[in-house]
């Protein structure tokens, strides 16, 4: 095949400008960050009974009939503090609303880091330990913050990964409550 | 003020190197010798400027000047002297700074070398080449990655560098070693670049760099082995090798360069493969660059990617330019460059070369498609995928047995043809080796497939090698009644490129076998031990003695003292930790290793004591680690040797001959002389 | 035959016999531990990078381990247990991409190219091994005319 090596070379640009776009079109996001929304937007919420700080259990069936705002966190993670004073705001404006309950389940830290962080910043809302990290894997998570929000009828209607600001608590509890 | 200084040493370097473009440019169009040779001495001026630079960094990282951002990011009081002083490459703009130090250095080296055909056409295009990439890094550091960013108001300390880029001293060498091998492969590209360019694509710029490419591909290989021990030893997930994007991305440029290594001798004995071998060379270098790519654009998430910057779409343009360039130019000349050149037969050593070829570009190909193919279903798909271990063992363990069958039977070949009896001569005792390993291995319990044929093929390839230096030293000793040791040196010293790549393949074998052992027989559990108690894994007694705190400035580090014992034997205590550094609540796991000649005991500290005093500790009896070590060890062992000037024969007074008959037989001598 | 030929029969039943004990389909199915290992080094765990299930020890790992554990014990086939998580994390869950659809690519490629590649290599020995056809030009004719002069 005369310039056999001319077509060859030309066929191997093509395929290499292919990828090159390809990639091109990728750079600048965050493959793990661009999935913003979890897979169980729509499906009922995983059940559970967790241990609370304060020696209790908090259970998924008692708060039935309530919208429930469920935040995995931990004390070592960045953005987990940088979202706790958006958290505490957000509780404080809707503490009174007995049909609105919030819970912090601890993601991947240890009792007694959870007990000083609640001593020094102070955590006004449910803070309830996940040992055998049962509800992290049933709810999905892949790391911390991230909020779920779930209307009375048990449906995950809300997701935000990554820290909250105000704002977007507000919006994912409209989306619970069915006032989007 | 060592921001100015350091631009200023920046901007020094960017100018030497357009000054250096334009006068070589000029001079080439021109055909003016004169100017070619001043042309090439502005590459030391762009290694004066690249030394300045990285020095005024490590001056301000070491008196810990936090007005530079760099320094503020990655530098703090408390960082011991070391890992300050490896600062210079814990981040992306440092790295890029240590990038351009490596390449002055080799282009000083290769202008340096040259300098007596400073006016050859090739050599001139060459340096010119050389310097667009040195001016494609000045700019770069200069514009989106500038490690002289200067803060408004410089912090009293700064944050440090990440954890785990100051746990273990290895962070010293890792990474210079695989810039050294990355910034190497620009010497081959810069002269395949010339040669196409002005047409002269004879063998003559692949004699010249060959050393440089030997020299680049030893030192890749030692940053990756590194990187293998560091990823086992430090990061103390259990593994060597994750199969990570940036893992992917190092190994990439190393197997286009062994495939043209090993090609590059065909080319050299029948003048064929050029257009392969210039696509080897330019591939090889395009892979340098989108590792780099890779790595900093945080496009694939792993383990190296700690910053996400504007750098990747550069690096991605650059790239790109490159890529065209090389393609366009095989294009243009690519049919000019083939010969007439054929392989007489499929039993002979260029066969075997090509095959090999074949062989690691199939490799590269899966390595490539595997580490990319997350990013091309997201673009056609939207979806979110990824592509890991059991992918990558899955498609690489045939090819990589069947390199290692080719290990085996190549050395045997000779040039250019042979017939099938002299092949089963020579091959029958090492298979039998081979056979005979693999019915050991099953004896012994083995019932992986593909552990079986590696052990099998490993001997194989050792009896070869072993067979080619006894059958070598043998006719040399029967033509000079030398020792035994002095005929395999005096061997060796003759054909060093031989003998140091069988001592390469000795290597490989090694780190096969290691491999192909760990990665089946490894046994992992978690044991939860209050003080003084005990459990036993695979033979080894383990008892949790006690715990201790250390708080240092730089970190608080909690570790788990655990007694080891086999048998009756006390193996010692060590003590698996976990580190929290000041400035991230999160802790990093440091594994203690106990390393045994057939197996390794590796423990990690899962939970630190809880308050009933329990630990967790992870054990694991992972085989034969060491001798992945060791195989790297050979590896380089070879490559220095093989890098070794060959002794040229001299006529030798030879001594009243021996009253026996001195006549090798004719095989055996074309043999040892091949 | 020669003695050397001998040995080489000998030595390649051996290595067959070998190889077929080895390769040989062991009695049974796998038991529920090793379904366990195989299903949970298949899926990454959730919050690393690209460590499986099985290798991992972070907590969500251990607790997945468990989780798989139990539905092993249920029943639950290896591509229920799959899809089960690929609901719950999305596709990137799987470390091994999936044969269908664009997996086609990512699988059949690589085995695509080295067949060509080798199929390549065997039509260019056999091209190499018939004598070349090579024609004297009348340029050439001339060269060798006044080097002979």
């Amino acid at each position: 095949m005369k310039h056999r090596v001319r077509w060859i070379a030309l066929s191997v640009g093509v395929v290499v400008a292919a990828i090159a776009v390809v990639a091109a079109t990728q750079v600048g996001t965050d493959p793990r960050q661009d999935q913003n929304k979890s897979h169980l937007l729509g499906d009922n919420a995983p059940a559970f009974d967790l241990p609370t700080l304060d020696g209790s259990h908090v259970r998924s069936a008692d708060l039935e009939g309530k919208t429930v705002i469920v935040n995995f966190w931990n004390s070592w993670c960045l953005p987990c503090q940088q979202e706790h004073p958006a958290l505490v705001e957000f509780y404080r404006r809707h503490a009174g609303d007995p049909a609105f309950a919030m819970v912090g389940i601890v993601r991947d830290d240890t009792e007694s880091a959870i007990r000083g962080y609640v001593n020094d910043e102070g955590v006004p809302y449910t803070v309830a330990f996940d040992p055998g990290a049962n509800a992290s894997l049933d709810f999905g998570t892949r790391g911390q913050p991230e909020t779920y929000a779930i209307t009375p009828d048990g449906v995950i209607a809300g997701t935000q990964f990554g820290p909250s600001t105000v704002a977007q608590l507000e919006k994912l509890y409209d989306a619970a409550r069915g006032q989007s | 003020m060592k921001s100015t200084l350091g631009v200023l040493a920046l901007a020094l370097g960017a100018s030497g190197a357009v000054l250096g473009i334009g006068t070589i440019a000029v001079g080439l169009a021109r055909h003016d010798d004169r100017l070619l040779r001043i042309g090439r001495r502005y590459v030391f001026i762009v290694l004066a400027a690249a030394v300045l630079a990285a020095a005024v960094m490590e001056w301000a990282l070491v008196t810990h000047d936090f007005s530079l951002q760099y320094v503020a990011d990655n530098n703090a009081r408390a960082t011991p002297l070391l890992f300050t002083i490896t600062g210079l490459w814990a981040a992306l703009e440092g790295s890029i700074l240590l990038w351009t130090l490596v390449l002055g250095g080799f282009l000083a080296f290769t202008a340096h070398k040259f300098r007596h055909r400073a006016s050859d056409p090739l050599v001139a295009w060459a340096t010119l080449v050389g310097l667009v990439v040195a001016l494609f890094f000045f700019v770069l550091t200069l514009g989106p990655a500038n490690p002289f960013k200067t803060l408004a108001t410089a912090p009293a300390n700064g944050q440090g560098p990440n954890p785990l880029l100051q746990n273990h001293p290895l962070m010293a060498f890792h990474p210079p070693m695989l810039y050294l091998g990355y910034v190497g492969f620009t010497v081959p590209f810069m002269f395949a670049i010339a040669s196409l360019v002005t047409g002269r694509v004879g063998e003559g710029w692949m004699a010249e760099t060959r050393r440089a490419t030997l020299v680049a591909w030893g030192f890749l290989t030692v940053g990756i082995v590194l990187g293998a021990w560091w990823s086992y030893e430090v990061l103390g997930w259990g593994g060597y090798w994750a199969w990570d994007p940036v893992e992917n991305a190092s190994l990439l440029p190393w197997l286009t360069a062994t495939a043209f290594i090993h090609s590059v001798m065909v080319q050299e004995r029948r003048a064929m493969l050029r257009v392969w071998n210039l696509s080897l060379v330019i591939a090889t270098f395009c892979l340098t660059i989108l590792g780099t790519f890779l790595t900093r654009s945080g496009i694939l998430n792993s383990v190296h990617s700690f910053t996400q910057s504007a750098i990747g779409p550069t690096l991605l343009v650059f790239l790109g330019i490159v890529a065209a360039t090389g393609i366009g130019l095989i294009a243009w000349r690519g049919d000019h460059l083939r010969t007439p050149g054929r392989i007489d037969s499929p039993v002979s050593r260029e066969s075997a070369f090509l095959a090999n070829n074949l062989l690691f570009a199939a490799l590269a190909f899966i390595v490539l498609l595997g580490t990319v193919y997350p990013l091309i279903a997201e673009a056609l798909q939207g979806k979110q995928l990824s592509v890991g271990e059991p992918y990558f063992d899955r498609m690489t363990t045939p090819v990589g047995l069947a390199l290692l069958f080719l290990m085996a039977a190549a050395p045997a070949l000779p040039w250019r043809t042979t017939s099938h009896e002299v092949l089963r001569d020579r091959l029958l005792v090492p298979a039998w080796a081979g056979g005979l390993t693999m019915v050991v291995a099953v004896a012994l319990g083995a019932r992986e497939l593909a552990q079986v044929l590696a052990f099998g093929l490993a001997a194989f390839a050792v009896a070869g090698i072993v067979r080619q230096y006894a059958v070598g030293a043998r006719g040399r000793r029967r033509a000079t009644a030398e020792a035994w040791p002095v005929a395999v040196a005096r061997m060796v010293r003759g054909n060093p490129r031989l003998y140091g790549g069988l001592i390469v393949h000795v290597g490989v074998v090694i780190a096969a076998v290691a491999i192909a052992a760990s990665s089946a027989y490894t046994t992992k559990r978690e044991v939860r031990l209050t003080e003084g108690q005990s459990a036993t894994v695979r033979g080894y007694t383990l008892t949790y003695v006690g715990s201790h705190t250390q708080r240092s400035g730089q970190k608080n580090t909690v570790s788990a003292d655990v007694r080891i014992r086999r048998g009756g034997d006390d193996l010692g205590t060590y003590a698996p930790a976990i580190s929290t550094f000041p400035n991230s609540a999160q802790g990093i796991g440091t594994p203690s290793v106990r390393t045994g000649l057939r197996e390794d005991v590796y423990l990690t500290l899962v939970s630190s004591p809880n308050e009933h005093g329990r630990v967790t500790i992870g054990v694991a009896v992972n085989p034969m680690v060491l001798w992945l070590w060791v195989g790297g060890g050979v590896m380089a062992l070879g490559t220095v040797v093989a890098l070794s000037p060959a002794l040229r024969r001299r006529p030798k007074p030879v001594p009243e001959p021996p009253p026996v008959e001195v006549e090798p037989a004719p095989r055996e001598r074309e043999e040892a002389l091949t | 035959m020669s003695r050397r030929g001998v040995a080489w029969l000998v030595l390649g039943a051996v290595v067959v016999i070998t190889l077929a004990i080895v390769a040989w389909p062991r009695g049974g199915s796998p038991s529920d531990a090793e379904r366990v290992r195989s299903v949970s080094s298949e899926l990454r765990c959730p919050d690393c990078e690209s460590q499986s299930i099985a290798q991992s020890s972070t907590d969500v790992a251990r607790a997945a381990r468990d989780d798989i554990r139990r539905r092993v014990v249920a029943g639950q086939s290896d591509a229920e247990i799959r899809q089960a998580y690929i609901d719950k994390f999305g596709p990137s869950i799987l470390l091994k991409p999936e044969s269908g659809g664009l997996g086609i690519l990512v699988w059949g490629l690589p085995a695509a190219a080295l067949v060509l590649g080798a199929a390549g290599l065997v039509l260019a020995l056999r091209r190499w091994r018939r004598a070349p056809h090579l024609h004297a030009t009348e340029a050439d004719r001339e060269l060798v005319q006044r080097a002979r002069s």
